[in-house]
């Protein structure tokens, strides 16, 4: 569905994009993940069409993104909003724009409303909602004419976690439908539940792509065993089990608490944080 | 390229000629375009009434000055007021605009089906009307409580309108694709109203001004305005022709480089 392959971007001396490449399925997920300024929102912006990439290639159903303008569902990061229509208006706006007519249009509408929890909203104007509530309705906007292809830019951020469930709940039913979908997100147990295949980009380029068991069978873990006196012995290591053995072999007092966490997202996260610190 | 359930136009002809359906789109979404734009319009008509209201309160003022001062000082006063408070309207085209800027909406619409022409229209067609109906009731009122002869035809009268109406909507919208904020917006709009369209002879008439100010009153739209709508007035097609083109081409222009600014993104990082 969505293939990008070498992708240059440069915003006077600084390297967007440098050399980012995604495949992404119909009915997949990807998750994107990466600190601020690895390149994801400028990966956004040109499969989007709103800006033309400096080098590489994109193409949407074998076709370049000027020609699928208003075929691809995209929620930006930013709340864009006309504060003084009605949620109801801005879905209506954006369905029109895509093509939907009267009875189409007046299920697709209904459909969104049920779907992210809009329904006591639909006739409240933008700029009187919550945050959560402007959240909703950005991504029904992007969603009611169905596309085949979702570009949700940290759909969630500074969300409530009614907006999440219903924002993640509305992701795996397109995806499950066959929408092929990019997800960037900074909060990585939504990835979890999306069962989303994660994709790491740092410094404008993807430099990871995997399962989550794939992108972290090679990151340590944590030992942690706590003594009676109240001492803590912690071990980072790929191997949790079997140096938990030999801890509890070495330690000879009496030991109060063990705990043995496997790497998790955030632990990739932070590694990140490592390898781009200066 | 959407999902298979998703539920597509029924409305439309089989075998329709793709370029009729193609124009037909077209057409739906600059109608869907203009009517959210009108919508968001009506719900913020303050600006709009104080530039009706404000020109009418000042032609009955200033109408005694005007008929002791020149001949025919009621067209003077009538059409003079409509132009320069129609310059005013300009920022109303330019903070509509610029607005879509701010809310972060611009980007959005430009990843909809809508091309830049599309979107342009559809944004300012309300805006047109707006101006449009500015100027039909102040020269209505003209007529009716200051004095304006009643223009033997009024057609050329509307056709007058709606040149100038498209030439400020331009200006307008140019302006809105330079400016960086709606004050350096506001700024520029009353001075430049203000400015260009006395020096047009909009306030002063220009048989009184001096003949550098005569010489210079060619660069202003509102003199080209004023000559348009006071030969329309009188009846005179002949008289506002050259007048009307002059100002069709500063639309033009002015048109073309927002529409260029506005498909680019205006002040994004990177072209389009």
């Amino acid at each position: 569905m969505l293939v990008a392959t070498d992708l240059v971007k440069r915003y006077g001396t600084i390297q967007a994009l440098d050399g980012f490449s995604l495949n992404v399925a119909a009915g997949e997920i990807v998750g994107l993940v990466g600190h601020n300024g690895a390149g994801k929102s400028t990966f956004v912006e040109i499969v989007s069409y709103l800006i033309r990439p400096d080098g590489g290639h994109v193409t949407i159903d074998g076709r370049p993104p000027s020609a699928t303008r208003g075929e691809v569902g995209v929620a930006p990061q930013h709340i864009a909003l006309y504060p003084s229509a009605t949620v109801r208006e801005h879905l209506e706006l954006y369905g029109r724009l895509a093509g939907l007519r009267r009875a189409a249009l007046r299920e697709a509408v209904e459909d969104m409303s049920t779907m992210l929890r809009l329904g006591g909203i639909m006739d409240r104007r933008a700029g009187k909602l919550s945050g959560g509530q402007q959240r909703r309705t950005q991504a029904a906007s992007a969603l009611v004419h169905r596309p085949a292809l979702l570009l949700l830019d940290e759909p969630t951020a500074g969300a409530d976690l009614e907006t999440r469930q219903a924002m993640l709940d509305v992701v795996k039913q397109r995806a499950g439908e066959g929408a092929a979908v990019v997800y960037t997100t900074h909060y990585l147990p939504e990835l979890t539940e999306l069962q989303a295949t994660i994709a790491v980009a740092r410094g404008g380029r993807v430099i990871a792509r995997g399962t989550c068991e794939e992108l972290l069978k090679d990151l340590p873990g944590e030992v942690r065993v706590t003594l009676a006196d109240r001492e803590e012995v912690s071990v980072s290591t790929s191997e949790p089990t079997v140096t938990l053995i030999d801890l509890l072999r070495r330690i000879d007092r009496p030991i109060s608490a063990v705990d043995v966490r496997n790497p998790s997202l955030d632990d990739l996260y932070r590694s990140l944080a490592v390898h781009d610190a200066p | 390229m959407l999902l298979d359930s998703a539920p597509r136009d029924s409305t439309r002809p089989a075998g329709a000629p793709a370029r009729t359906s193609r124009l037909l789109d077209a057409a739906y979404r600059i109608g869907a375009l203009a009517r959210h734009n009108a919508t968001l319009r009506l719900r913020d008509p303050g600006q709009m009434i104080s530039y009706i209201v404000m020109p009418m309160v000042l032609m009955l003022v200033l109408k005694p000055l005007y008929v002791r001062a020149v001949d025919g000082g009621a067209a003077q006063v009538a059409t003079g007021l409509m132009v320069m408070f129609s310059v005013f309207a300009i920022s109303l085209v330019g903070n509509s605009i610029l607005s879509e800027r701010t809310w972060r909406t611009w980007d959005r619409l430009r990843v909809s089906r809508a091309p830049a022409p599309e979107l342009l229209v559809g944004k300012t067609l309300p805006l047109f009307v707006v101006m449009v109906v500015q100027q039909t009731v102040l020269l209505v009122y003209g007529c009716l409580a200051i004095g304006l002869p009643v223009p033997p035809n009024p057609v050329y009268v509307l056709l007058a309108i709606m040149v100038w109406a498209f030439a400020l909507l331009a200006i307008g919208a140019l302006l809105a694709t330079v400016v960086r904020s709606h004050g350096e917006l506001s700024v520029i709009s009353d001075v430049g109203a203000l400015t260009l369209s006395s020096l047009g002879g909009a306030l002063v008439p220009l048989s009184i001004m001096p003949e550098w100010a005569q010489l210079a009153a060619h660069v202003s739209p509102g003199y080209w305005a004023l000559s348009m709508m006071q030969a329309a007035v009188r009846g005179d097609a002949a008289g506002a022709v050259p007048s009307a083109l002059v100002l069709l081409a500063i639309g033009l222009v002015a048109g073309a480089f927002a529409a260029r600014r506005l498909a680019r993104g205006w002040g994004r990082g990177g072209p389009m």
